[in-house]
Protein backbone atom coordinates (compact mmCIF):
# COMPACT_ATOMS: atom_id res chain seq x y z
CA UNK A 1 0.00 0.00 0.00
CA UNK A 2 0.39 3.24 -0.90
CA UNK A 3 0.28 6.17 1.32
CA UNK A 4 0.35 10.21 0.38
CA UNK A 5 0.07 13.24 2.26
CA UNK A 6 -0.37 16.62 0.67
CA UNK A 7 0.62 20.02 2.64
CA UNK A 8 -0.25 23.62 1.20
CA UNK A 9 -2.69 26.37 1.65
CA UNK A 10 -6.05 27.09 1.44
CA UNK A 11 -6.66 28.02 -2.29
CA UNK A 12 -3.68 26.49 -3.44
CA UNK A 13 -6.04 23.56 -4.55
CA UNK A 14 -4.42 20.90 -2.03
CA UNK A 15 -7.67 19.07 -1.94
CA UNK A 16 -8.70 18.91 -5.76
CA UNK A 17 -4.92 17.96 -5.90
CA UNK A 18 -5.04 14.74 -4.15
CA UNK A 19 -8.62 14.30 -5.68
CA UNK A 20 -6.89 14.54 -9.08
CA UNK A 21 -4.59 12.33 -8.69
CA UNK A 22 -6.55 9.39 -6.78
CA UNK A 23 -8.80 9.62 -9.74
CA UNK A 24 -5.27 9.13 -12.21
CA UNK A 25 -4.79 5.90 -10.00
CA UNK A 26 -8.47 4.79 -10.43
CA UNK A 27 -8.34 5.08 -14.48
CA UNK A 28 -5.11 3.38 -13.58
CA UNK A 29 -6.76 0.24 -12.58
CA UNK A 30 -5.79 0.47 -8.31
CA UNK A 31 -8.14 1.28 -5.45
CA UNK A 32 -7.70 4.33 -3.80
CA UNK A 33 -8.68 6.48 -1.08
CA UNK A 34 -8.97 10.32 -0.67
CA UNK A 35 -9.29 12.31 2.17
CA UNK A 36 -8.57 15.76 4.08
CA UNK A 37 -8.39 17.53 7.15
CA UNK A 38 -9.25 21.16 7.19
CA UNK A 39 -11.32 23.20 9.84
CA UNK A 40 -12.56 26.78 8.99
CA UNK A 41 -12.18 26.51 5.39
CA UNK A 42 -10.36 29.90 4.62
CA UNK A 43 -7.28 31.42 2.51
CA UNK A 44 -3.65 30.66 3.76
CA UNK A 45 -4.68 27.92 6.33
CA UNK A 46 -2.66 24.85 5.94
CA UNK A 47 -4.67 22.42 4.44
CA UNK A 48 -3.86 18.27 4.47
CA UNK A 49 -4.88 16.00 2.06
CA UNK A 50 -4.36 12.27 2.05
CA UNK A 51 -4.10 9.87 -0.56
CA UNK A 52 -4.25 5.54 -0.25
CA UNK A 53 -3.42 3.74 -2.95
CA UNK A 54 -3.34 -0.73 -3.43
CA UNK A 55 -3.98 -2.90 -5.79
CA UNK A 56 -7.12 -4.36 -3.58
CA UNK A 57 -9.76 -2.48 -1.15
CA UNK A 58 -8.45 -0.87 1.19
CA UNK A 59 -10.39 -1.19 4.63
CA UNK A 60 -8.67 1.07 6.56
CA UNK A 61 -10.67 4.68 7.76
CA UNK A 62 -8.18 6.25 9.86
CA UNK A 63 -5.81 8.74 9.31
CA UNK A 64 -1.96 8.19 8.03
CA UNK A 65 0.37 8.53 10.73
CA UNK A 66 4.18 7.46 7.98
CA UNK A 67 3.58 8.80 4.57
CA UNK A 68 5.53 6.91 2.06
CA UNK A 69 5.17 10.13 0.12
CA UNK A 70 5.14 13.97 0.91
CA UNK A 71 3.88 16.58 -1.74
CA UNK A 72 4.52 19.88 -0.54
CA UNK A 73 2.62 23.04 -2.78
CA UNK A 74 4.09 25.36 -0.39
CA UNK A 75 7.80 25.28 0.70
CA UNK A 76 7.11 27.42 3.73
CA UNK A 77 5.13 24.97 5.42
CA UNK A 78 7.73 22.15 5.26
CA UNK A 79 9.53 21.67 8.75
CA UNK A 80 12.75 19.13 8.71
CA UNK A 81 11.77 17.58 11.74
CA UNK A 82 8.16 16.91 11.27
CA UNK A 83 8.80 15.93 7.99
CA UNK A 84 11.62 13.10 9.51
CA UNK A 85 9.34 12.22 12.27
CA UNK A 86 6.28 11.39 9.81
CA UNK A 87 8.06 10.04 6.34
CA UNK A 88 8.96 6.69 6.18
CA UNK A 89 12.96 6.17 5.73
CA UNK A 90 12.98 4.98 2.00
CA UNK A 91 10.39 7.95 1.68
CA UNK A 92 10.01 10.63 -1.27
CA UNK A 93 8.84 14.52 -0.99
CA UNK A 94 7.76 16.48 -3.66
CA UNK A 95 8.26 20.30 -3.52
CA UNK A 96 6.97 22.84 -5.36
CA UNK A 97 9.53 25.88 -5.05
CA UNK A 98 11.99 28.16 -6.33
CA UNK A 99 14.77 27.00 -4.62
CA UNK A 100 17.70 25.03 -5.43
CA UNK A 101 18.22 21.73 -4.11
CA UNK A 102 20.94 22.86 -1.41
CA UNK A 103 18.15 24.86 -0.15
CA UNK A 104 16.94 21.73 1.53
CA UNK A 105 20.02 20.15 3.30
CA UNK A 106 18.03 18.27 6.04
CA UNK A 107 15.89 16.53 3.87
CA UNK A 108 18.73 14.96 1.79
CA UNK A 109 18.35 11.76 3.08
CA UNK A 110 14.98 11.24 1.09
CA UNK A 111 14.13 11.42 -2.19
CA UNK A 112 13.84 15.05 -3.44
CA UNK A 113 11.97 16.06 -6.14
CA UNK A 114 11.98 19.75 -7.39
CA UNK A 115 9.73 21.50 -9.25
CA UNK A 116 8.82 25.21 -9.92
CA UNK A 117 5.00 24.11 -10.80
CA UNK A 118 4.29 27.72 -10.03
CA UNK A 119 5.96 29.32 -12.53
CA UNK A 120 5.26 26.63 -15.13
CA UNK A 121 1.28 27.40 -14.34
CA UNK A 122 2.02 31.24 -15.12
CA UNK A 123 3.88 30.83 -18.24
CA UNK A 124 1.15 28.67 -19.23
CA UNK A 125 -1.61 31.19 -18.09
CA UNK A 126 -3.41 29.73 -15.01
CA UNK A 127 -2.07 32.45 -12.74
CA UNK A 128 -2.24 30.94 -9.05
CA UNK A 129 -3.40 27.98 -9.77
CA UNK A 130 -0.32 24.74 -10.41
CA UNK A 131 -1.68 21.92 -8.66
CA UNK A 132 -1.65 20.17 -11.99
CA UNK A 133 1.60 20.87 -12.44
CA UNK A 134 2.33 19.59 -9.33
CA UNK A 135 0.88 16.32 -10.46
CA UNK A 136 2.61 15.87 -13.66
CA UNK A 137 6.08 16.41 -11.77
CA UNK A 138 4.63 13.86 -9.31
CA UNK A 139 3.71 10.81 -12.35
CA UNK A 140 8.00 11.71 -12.70
CA UNK A 141 8.92 11.07 -9.29
CA UNK A 142 6.66 8.01 -8.32
CA UNK A 143 6.40 5.84 -11.29
CA UNK A 144 2.66 5.76 -11.68
CA UNK A 145 0.68 6.40 -12.12
CA UNK A 146 1.30 6.89 -16.29
CA UNK A 147 1.35 10.30 -17.21
CA UNK A 148 -1.63 9.77 -19.57
CA UNK A 149 -4.00 8.44 -16.70
CA UNK A 150 -3.29 11.83 -14.82
CA UNK A 151 -4.34 13.66 -18.64
CA UNK A 152 -7.06 11.47 -18.56
CA UNK A 153 -7.99 12.65 -14.68
CA UNK A 154 -7.20 16.33 -15.85
CA UNK A 155 -9.38 16.26 -18.33
CA UNK A 156 -12.30 14.92 -16.53
CA UNK A 157 -12.01 16.97 -13.09
CA UNK A 158 -10.56 20.29 -14.18
CA UNK A 159 -13.05 22.84 -14.36
CA UNK A 160 -11.65 25.72 -16.74
CA UNK A 161 -8.99 25.69 -18.57
CA UNK A 162 -8.18 22.69 -19.85
CA UNK A 163 -5.38 22.33 -22.58
CA UNK A 164 -3.28 24.78 -20.25
CA UNK A 165 -3.69 22.39 -17.64
CA UNK A 166 -2.82 19.22 -19.48
CA UNK A 167 0.44 21.75 -20.75
CA UNK A 168 1.51 22.45 -17.05
CA UNK A 169 1.58 18.97 -16.12
CA UNK A 170 3.48 17.59 -18.95
CA UNK A 171 6.26 20.35 -18.30
CA UNK A 172 6.78 19.82 -14.89
CA UNK A 173 6.72 15.73 -15.47
CA UNK A 174 10.08 16.90 -17.68
CA UNK A 175 11.32 19.65 -15.50
CA UNK A 176 11.23 17.83 -13.10
CA UNK A 177 14.36 17.91 -10.86
CA UNK A 178 15.30 14.77 -8.70
CA UNK A 179 18.01 14.40 -6.07
CA UNK B 1 -20.71 1.63 -12.98
CA UNK B 2 -17.73 1.97 -10.33
CA UNK B 3 -16.82 5.43 -9.79
CA UNK B 4 -14.86 6.95 -7.41
CA UNK B 5 -16.78 9.30 -5.02
CA UNK B 6 -17.49 10.52 -1.76
CA UNK B 7 -19.90 9.14 0.53
CA UNK B 8 -22.13 12.51 0.02
CA UNK B 9 -21.80 11.97 -3.93
CA UNK B 10 -22.92 8.73 -3.15
CA UNK B 11 -25.78 9.30 -1.72
CA UNK B 12 -27.13 11.78 -3.75
CA UNK B 13 -26.72 9.38 -6.64
CA UNK B 14 -28.94 6.70 -4.52
CA UNK B 15 -31.25 9.39 -3.75
CA UNK B 16 -31.69 10.34 -7.32
CA UNK B 17 -31.92 6.79 -9.00
CA UNK B 18 -35.00 6.59 -6.63
CA UNK B 19 -36.73 9.19 -7.88
CA UNK B 20 -38.09 11.35 -4.97
CA UNK B 21 -41.05 13.33 -5.91
CA UNK B 22 -39.95 16.04 -3.06
CA UNK B 23 -36.73 17.14 -1.80
CA UNK B 24 -36.87 19.54 1.04
CA UNK B 25 -33.74 20.17 2.10
CA UNK B 26 -31.67 22.88 4.49
CA UNK B 27 -27.36 22.85 4.09
CA UNK B 28 -25.34 22.35 7.02
CA UNK B 29 -21.66 20.89 7.11
CA UNK B 30 -20.76 18.19 6.69
CA UNK B 31 -23.96 17.35 4.58
CA UNK B 32 -24.30 20.13 2.20
CA UNK B 33 -22.39 18.64 -0.58
CA UNK B 34 -25.69 16.24 -0.30
CA UNK B 35 -27.94 18.92 -1.28
CA UNK B 36 -25.48 20.61 -3.56
CA UNK B 37 -25.47 17.45 -5.59
CA UNK B 38 -29.10 17.10 -5.67
CA UNK B 39 -29.33 20.90 -6.03
CA UNK B 40 -27.27 20.48 -9.62
CA UNK B 41 -29.31 17.45 -10.59
CA UNK B 42 -32.85 19.27 -10.26
CA UNK B 43 -31.24 22.29 -12.38
CA UNK B 44 -29.83 19.71 -15.20
CA UNK B 45 -33.68 17.73 -14.86
CA UNK B 46 -31.87 14.67 -14.09
CA UNK B 47 -33.55 14.90 -10.40
CA UNK B 48 -36.84 14.49 -11.85
CA UNK B 49 -38.71 15.60 -8.47
CA UNK B 50 -38.87 19.17 -6.79
CA UNK B 51 -36.11 20.77 -4.52
CA UNK B 52 -37.56 22.65 -1.97
CA UNK B 53 -34.51 25.15 -0.82
CA UNK B 54 -35.79 25.57 2.87
CA UNK B 55 -35.17 28.16 5.24
CA UNK B 56 -34.34 25.66 8.20
CA UNK B 57 -33.98 22.15 9.29
CA UNK B 58 -37.29 22.29 11.15
CA UNK B 59 -39.38 23.63 8.28
CA UNK B 60 -37.43 20.85 5.97
CA UNK B 61 -39.34 18.24 8.11
CA UNK B 62 -42.36 19.87 8.52
CA UNK B 63 -42.24 19.96 4.14
CA UNK B 64 -41.25 17.01 4.09
CA UNK B 65 -44.35 15.64 6.43
CA UNK B 66 -46.77 17.03 3.97
CA UNK B 67 -45.15 15.72 1.21
CA UNK B 68 -45.04 11.88 2.03
CA UNK B 69 -48.73 12.20 3.51
CA UNK B 70 -49.77 13.69 -0.41
CA UNK B 71 -48.22 10.34 -1.53
CA UNK B 72 -45.37 11.41 -2.39
CA UNK B 73 -41.29 9.94 -2.06
CA UNK B 74 -39.58 12.30 0.07
CA UNK B 75 -36.16 12.76 0.71
CA UNK B 76 -34.20 14.83 2.91
CA UNK B 77 -30.96 15.14 4.75
CA UNK B 78 -28.98 16.82 7.96
CA UNK B 79 -26.35 16.59 10.29
CA UNK B 80 -25.90 17.64 13.87
CA UNK B 81 -27.15 21.21 14.93
CA UNK B 82 -30.03 20.81 11.62
CA UNK B 83 -30.72 17.08 13.37
CA UNK B 84 -31.46 18.63 16.77
CA UNK B 85 -33.31 21.58 15.03
CA UNK B 86 -35.24 19.11 13.65
CA UNK B 87 -36.16 16.97 16.67
CA UNK B 88 -39.78 18.56 17.48
CA UNK B 89 -40.82 17.35 13.46
CA UNK B 90 -39.28 14.27 13.45
CA UNK B 91 -41.91 12.71 16.39
CA UNK B 92 -44.33 14.20 14.16
CA UNK B 93 -43.10 11.99 10.68
CA UNK B 94 -42.92 8.98 12.79
CA UNK B 95 -46.60 9.75 14.31
CA UNK B 96 -47.94 10.66 11.08
CA UNK B 97 -46.80 6.77 9.87
CA UNK B 98 -44.83 9.03 6.84
CA UNK B 99 -42.12 7.22 4.72
CA UNK B 100 -39.45 10.32 4.35
CA UNK B 101 -35.92 8.53 3.85
CA UNK B 102 -33.36 11.01 5.59
CA UNK B 103 -29.57 10.70 4.96
CA UNK B 104 -28.03 11.65 8.48
CA UNK B 105 -24.39 12.64 8.93
CA UNK B 106 -22.87 12.38 12.27
CA UNK B 107 -21.22 15.54 13.06
CA UNK B 108 -20.89 16.69 16.68
CA UNK B 109 -23.31 18.71 18.78
CA UNK B 110 -22.39 21.99 19.90
CA UNK B 111 -20.52 22.91 22.34
CA UNK B 112 -17.59 23.16 21.62
CA UNK B 113 -18.13 23.70 18.50
CA UNK B 114 -16.38 21.36 15.92
CA UNK B 115 -17.24 19.33 12.20
CA UNK B 116 -16.27 16.20 13.06
CA UNK B 117 -17.66 12.72 13.28
CA UNK B 118 -18.96 11.89 16.35
CA UNK B 119 -22.88 9.71 16.49
CA UNK B 120 -24.65 11.13 19.62
CA UNK B 121 -26.62 13.73 16.84
CA UNK B 122 -28.62 10.51 15.32
CA UNK B 123 -28.41 8.79 19.01
CA UNK B 124 -29.70 11.47 20.74
CA UNK B 125 -32.91 10.59 18.39
CA UNK B 126 -32.92 7.31 19.01
CA UNK B 127 -36.64 7.68 20.52
CA UNK B 128 -38.28 9.97 18.06
CA UNK B 129 -39.68 6.36 16.23
CA UNK B 130 -37.59 6.73 13.36
CA UNK B 131 -35.57 3.70 12.22
CA UNK B 132 -31.65 3.96 12.13
CA UNK B 133 -29.54 2.15 10.00
CA UNK B 134 -25.64 2.69 10.50
CA UNK B 135 -23.21 2.28 7.43
CA UNK B 136 -19.44 1.67 7.24
CA UNK B 137 -18.31 2.51 3.80
CA UNK B 138 -19.40 4.47 0.64
CA UNK B 139 -21.12 1.59 -0.85
CA UNK B 140 -23.29 0.84 1.83
CA UNK B 141 -24.55 4.36 2.02
CA UNK B 142 -25.56 4.05 -0.94
CA UNK B 143 -27.06 0.89 -1.01
CA UNK B 144 -28.78 1.44 2.33
CA UNK B 145 -30.49 4.88 1.30
CA UNK B 146 -32.16 2.41 -1.58
CA UNK B 147 -33.05 -0.21 0.79
CA UNK B 148 -34.33 2.53 3.31
CA UNK B 149 -37.06 3.35 0.35
CA UNK B 150 -38.17 0.40 0.08
CA UNK B 151 -38.65 -0.30 3.83
CA UNK B 152 -39.85 3.24 5.00
CA UNK B 153 -42.80 2.51 2.25
CA UNK B 154 -43.97 -1.08 3.23
CA UNK B 155 -44.16 -0.31 6.61
CA UNK B 156 -44.69 3.27 6.88
CA UNK B 157 -42.02 4.65 9.22
CA UNK B 158 -39.53 7.01 8.51
CA UNK B 159 -35.82 5.98 8.41
CA UNK B 160 -32.59 7.84 8.61
CA UNK B 161 -29.75 6.65 6.82
CA UNK B 162 -26.32 7.37 9.31
CA UNK B 163 -23.07 8.04 7.74
CA UNK B 164 -20.14 9.85 9.66
CA UNK B 165 -18.59 13.04 8.68
CA UNK B 166 -15.58 13.02 6.83
CA UNK B 167 -14.46 9.22 6.75
CA UNK B 168 -18.01 8.88 4.68
CA UNK B 169 -19.17 11.91 3.80
CA UNK B 170 -15.92 13.56 2.34
CA UNK B 171 -14.02 10.51 1.77
CA UNK B 172 -13.48 9.15 -1.79
CA UNK B 173 -12.98 5.58 -2.61
CA UNK B 174 -14.08 3.51 -5.83
CA UNK B 175 -18.08 3.08 -5.42
CA UNK B 176 -20.44 1.10 -7.49
CA UNK B 177 -23.37 3.33 -8.90
CA UNK B 178 -25.93 0.82 -10.14
CA UNK B 179 -28.03 1.94 -13.35
CA UNK B 180 -31.20 3.69 -13.21
CA UNK B 181 -33.00 0.72 -14.65
CA UNK B 182 -31.62 -2.09 -11.87
CA UNK B 183 -32.76 0.90 -9.01
CA UNK B 184 -36.47 1.17 -11.25
CA UNK B 185 -36.43 -2.85 -11.11
CA UNK B 186 -35.43 -3.50 -7.05
CA UNK B 187 -37.56 -0.13 -6.34
CA UNK B 188 -41.61 -0.12 -7.20
CA UNK B 189 -42.82 3.21 -8.14
CA UNK B 190 -44.12 5.02 -4.85
CA UNK B 191 -47.63 3.56 -3.56
CA UNK B 192 -48.22 5.66 -0.94
CA UNK B 193 -51.51 6.34 1.30
CA UNK B 194 -52.87 10.02 0.00
CA UNK B 195 -53.77 11.23 2.90
CA UNK B 196 -53.45 14.50 2.25
CA UNK B 197 -55.29 16.87 -0.80
CA UNK B 198 -53.72 19.44 -0.49
CA UNK B 199 -56.55 21.09 -3.28
CA UNK B 200 -58.70 20.37 0.14
CA UNK B 201 -56.58 20.88 2.73
CA UNK B 202 -57.62 20.12 6.25
CA UNK B 203 -56.01 19.39 9.52
CA UNK B 204 -54.15 15.84 9.74
CA UNK B 205 -52.82 15.99 13.27
CA UNK B 206 -56.01 14.65 15.48
CA UNK B 207 -56.36 15.50 19.16
CA UNK B 208 -56.91 11.55 20.84
CA UNK B 209 -58.07 10.42 23.70
CA UNK B 210 -55.39 9.09 26.52
CA UNK B 211 -56.27 5.80 25.27
CA UNK B 212 -56.27 6.08 22.00
CA UNK B 213 -52.70 8.06 22.55
CA UNK B 214 -51.39 4.55 23.79
CA UNK B 215 -53.08 2.43 21.58
CA UNK B 216 -51.36 4.73 18.24
CA UNK B 217 -48.10 3.93 19.94
CA UNK B 218 -48.61 0.40 20.53
CA UNK B 219 -49.21 0.20 16.77
CA UNK B 220 -46.17 1.75 15.95
CA UNK B 221 -44.26 -0.20 18.45
CA UNK B 222 -45.70 -3.26 16.17
CA UNK B 223 -44.71 -1.42 13.29
CA UNK B 224 -41.18 -1.63 14.50
CA UNK B 225 -41.34 -5.51 14.87
CA UNK B 226 -43.09 -5.77 11.68
CA UNK B 227 -40.36 -2.91 9.60
CA UNK B 228 -37.29 -5.47 11.52
CA UNK B 229 -38.83 -8.40 9.71
CA UNK B 230 -38.77 -6.35 6.30
CA UNK B 231 -35.44 -4.57 6.52
CA UNK B 232 -34.11 -8.06 6.70
CA UNK B 233 -36.13 -9.11 3.86
CA UNK B 234 -35.48 -6.10 1.69
CA UNK B 235 -31.31 -6.89 2.48
CA UNK B 236 -31.78 -10.28 1.49
CA UNK B 237 -33.28 -9.72 -1.71
CA UNK B 238 -31.08 -6.48 -2.58
CA UNK B 239 -28.20 -8.97 -2.16
CA UNK B 240 -30.42 -11.27 -4.49
CA UNK B 241 -30.84 -8.51 -7.23
CA UNK B 242 -27.16 -6.31 -6.53
CA UNK B 243 -25.35 -8.97 -5.08
CA UNK B 244 -24.27 -6.66 -2.01
CA UNK B 245 -25.92 -7.54 1.07
CA UNK B 246 -25.01 -6.66 4.91
CA UNK B 247 -27.30 -7.87 7.13
CA UNK B 248 -29.16 -6.18 10.42
CA UNK B 249 -26.20 -7.38 12.15
CA UNK B 250 -23.22 -8.94 11.08
CA UNK B 251 -20.92 -11.48 12.52
CA UNK B 252 -16.95 -12.64 11.62
CA UNK B 253 -14.65 -15.17 13.14
CA UNK B 254 -17.24 -15.68 16.25
CA UNK B 255 -17.13 -19.75 16.37
CA UNK B 256 -13.81 -19.99 18.09
CA UNK B 257 -13.26 -16.43 19.68
CA UNK B 258 -12.04 -15.66 23.35
CA UNK B 259 -13.57 -12.16 23.03
CA UNK B 260 -15.99 -10.35 20.86
CA UNK B 261 -15.63 -6.63 19.57
CA UNK B 262 -19.28 -5.00 18.95
CA UNK B 263 -18.85 -1.97 16.93
CA UNK B 264 -20.63 0.09 14.38
CA UNK B 265 -20.28 2.45 11.37
CA UNK B 266 -16.41 3.28 9.52
CA UNK B 267 -14.88 1.63 12.89
CA UNK B 268 -15.75 -1.56 11.87
CA UNK B 269 -14.00 -1.13 8.61
CA UNK B 270 -10.38 -0.61 10.30
CA UNK B 271 -11.04 -3.43 13.07
CA UNK B 272 -11.68 -5.57 10.19
CA UNK B 273 -8.08 -5.07 9.75
CA UNK B 274 -6.75 -4.71 13.01
CA UNK B 275 -8.38 -8.21 14.07
CA UNK B 276 -6.91 -10.03 11.13
CA UNK B 277 -3.83 -8.92 12.44
CA UNK B 278 -4.43 -10.30 16.40
CA UNK B 279 -5.29 -13.36 14.88
CA UNK B 280 -1.61 -13.69 12.91
CA UNK B 281 -0.68 -12.95 16.51
CA UNK B 282 -2.85 -15.97 18.01
CA UNK B 283 -5.61 -13.94 19.62
CA UNK B 284 -8.87 -14.96 18.44
CA UNK B 285 -11.05 -11.90 18.41
CA UNK B 286 -15.36 -11.73 16.87
CA UNK B 287 -16.87 -9.19 15.32
CA UNK B 288 -20.26 -8.02 15.68
CA UNK B 289 -21.29 -4.90 13.25
CA UNK B 290 -24.52 -3.20 14.38
CA UNK B 291 -26.01 -1.72 11.46
CA UNK B 292 -30.14 -1.30 12.13
CA UNK B 293 -30.13 0.39 15.18
CA UNK B 294 -33.61 1.10 15.65
CA UNK B 295 -35.56 -1.11 15.37
CA UNK B 296 -33.01 -2.99 17.63
CA UNK B 297 -32.25 -6.24 16.22
CA UNK B 298 -31.99 -7.55 20.14
CA UNK B 299 -32.91 -11.52 18.32
CA UNK B 300 -29.91 -11.43 16.26
CA UNK B 301 -27.69 -10.15 18.69
CA UNK B 302 -28.33 -12.42 21.12
CA UNK B 303 -28.62 -15.56 18.67
CA UNK B 304 -25.16 -14.27 17.90
CA UNK B 305 -23.69 -12.88 21.74
CA UNK B 306 -25.51 -15.74 23.74
CA UNK B 307 -22.71 -17.98 24.02
CA UNK B 308 -20.27 -15.55 24.45
CA UNK B 309 -18.93 -14.59 27.74
CA UNK B 310 -16.40 -11.64 27.36
CA UNK B 311 -17.42 -8.70 25.02
CA UNK B 312 -16.04 -5.20 24.39
CA UNK B 313 -18.10 -2.59 22.81
CA UNK B 314 -16.38 0.71 21.11
CA UNK B 315 -18.39 3.59 21.05
CA UNK B 316 -17.96 6.96 18.85
CA UNK B 317 -20.75 8.74 21.25
CA UNK B 318 -21.91 9.21 24.83
CA UNK B 319 -24.80 9.45 26.95
CA UNK B 320 -23.31 11.44 29.44
CA UNK B 321 -23.65 10.49 33.03
CA UNK B 322 -24.31 6.52 31.55
CA UNK B 323 -21.66 5.45 29.00
CA UNK B 324 -21.58 4.62 24.87
CA UNK B 325 -25.39 4.36 23.65
CA UNK B 326 -24.34 1.02 21.88
CA UNK B 327 -22.54 -0.59 25.43
CA UNK B 328 -25.91 0.31 26.67
CA UNK B 329 -27.84 -1.11 24.42
CA UNK B 330 -25.65 -4.05 23.83
CA UNK B 331 -25.96 -4.96 27.54
CA UNK B 332 -29.94 -4.44 27.59
CA UNK B 333 -30.32 -6.81 24.89
CA UNK B 334 -27.87 -9.50 26.97
CA UNK B 335 -29.39 -9.12 30.17
CA UNK B 336 -31.96 -12.32 30.07
CA UNK B 337 -28.80 -14.14 28.35
CA UNK B 338 -28.07 -17.84 29.96
CA UNK B 339 -24.71 -17.47 29.99
CA UNK B 340 -23.15 -14.85 32.29
CA UNK B 341 -21.20 -12.06 30.81
CA UNK B 342 -18.53 -9.63 31.23
CA UNK B 343 -19.18 -6.19 29.10
CA UNK B 344 -16.68 -3.45 28.73
CA UNK B 345 -17.21 -0.14 27.35
CA UNK B 346 -14.51 1.71 25.31
CA UNK B 347 -15.04 4.99 24.04
CA UNK B 348 -12.82 5.81 21.07
CA UNK B 349 -13.42 8.23 18.15
CA UNK B 350 -15.52 10.78 20.08
CA UNK B 351 -15.21 14.16 18.49
CA UNK B 352 -13.87 12.79 15.41
CA UNK B 353 -10.60 11.61 16.88
CA UNK B 354 -8.91 9.06 14.97
CA UNK B 355 -9.69 5.08 15.69
CA UNK B 356 -6.50 3.51 14.03
CA UNK B 357 -5.48 -0.14 13.81
CA UNK B 358 -3.40 0.48 17.02
CA UNK B 359 -5.96 1.86 19.30
CA UNK B 360 -8.36 -0.80 18.43
CA UNK B 361 -5.67 -3.64 19.26
CA UNK B 362 -5.47 -1.61 22.54
CA UNK B 363 -8.62 -1.47 23.17
CA UNK B 364 -8.67 -5.28 22.35
CA UNK B 365 -5.63 -6.01 25.11
CA UNK B 366 -7.18 -4.25 27.51
CA UNK B 367 -10.25 -6.71 27.56
CA UNK B 368 -8.44 -9.64 27.48
CA UNK B 369 -6.40 -9.09 30.03
CA UNK B 370 -8.74 -7.27 32.09
CA UNK B 371 -9.73 -9.03 35.50
CA UNK B 372 -12.73 -6.94 36.66
CA UNK B 373 -14.56 -5.07 33.98
CA UNK B 374 -16.00 -1.81 34.80
CA UNK B 375 -19.83 -0.42 34.44
CA UNK B 376 -18.24 2.64 33.72
CA UNK B 377 -16.90 3.50 29.79
CA UNK B 378 -13.03 3.73 29.12
CA UNK B 379 -11.90 6.83 27.49
CA UNK B 380 -9.32 5.56 24.81
CA UNK B 381 -6.76 8.39 23.10
CA UNK B 382 -4.58 8.59 20.53
CA UNK B 383 -1.00 7.85 21.63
Amino acid sequence: MLEIRFSGRGGQGVVMASQMLGFAFFKAGFYPQCFSVFGGERRGAPVVSFLRIDQEKILLKCGIKHPNEMIYLDDSLIDPQEVKSLLKSDGKILINTRQTVAAFKPLHAFTLGLVDARAISEQQGLGRTFNTAILGAYCRLSGKPSLEALMESIEEMVPAKKKANLAAARQAYERLEIK
Amino acid sequence: MKQFITGNHSVAEAARRCRPGIVAAYPITPQTPIYEKLSEMEASGELGGIMMRMESEHSSMAACISASLTGARTFTATSSQGLALMHEMLHFASGARTAIVMACVNRTLALPWAFWSDQTDTLSQRDTGWMQIYVEHNQEALDSVIQAFRIAEQVLLPCMVVLEANFISHFMEPVDVPSQEDVDSFLPEVNLPRRFDIDNPSYVAGVVSQSQYRDFKQLSQEAMYVAQETAEKVDQEFGSFFGRSYGLVEAQDLADAELVLVTSATITSTARVALRQLREKDHKIGLVKIRLFRPFPTEHVRKLLDPVSKIAVIDRNISLGREGIFCAEVKAALCNSPVKKQIQGYLAGIGGTDVDVDLIQRIVLDALSRDAFLDRPIWMKEE
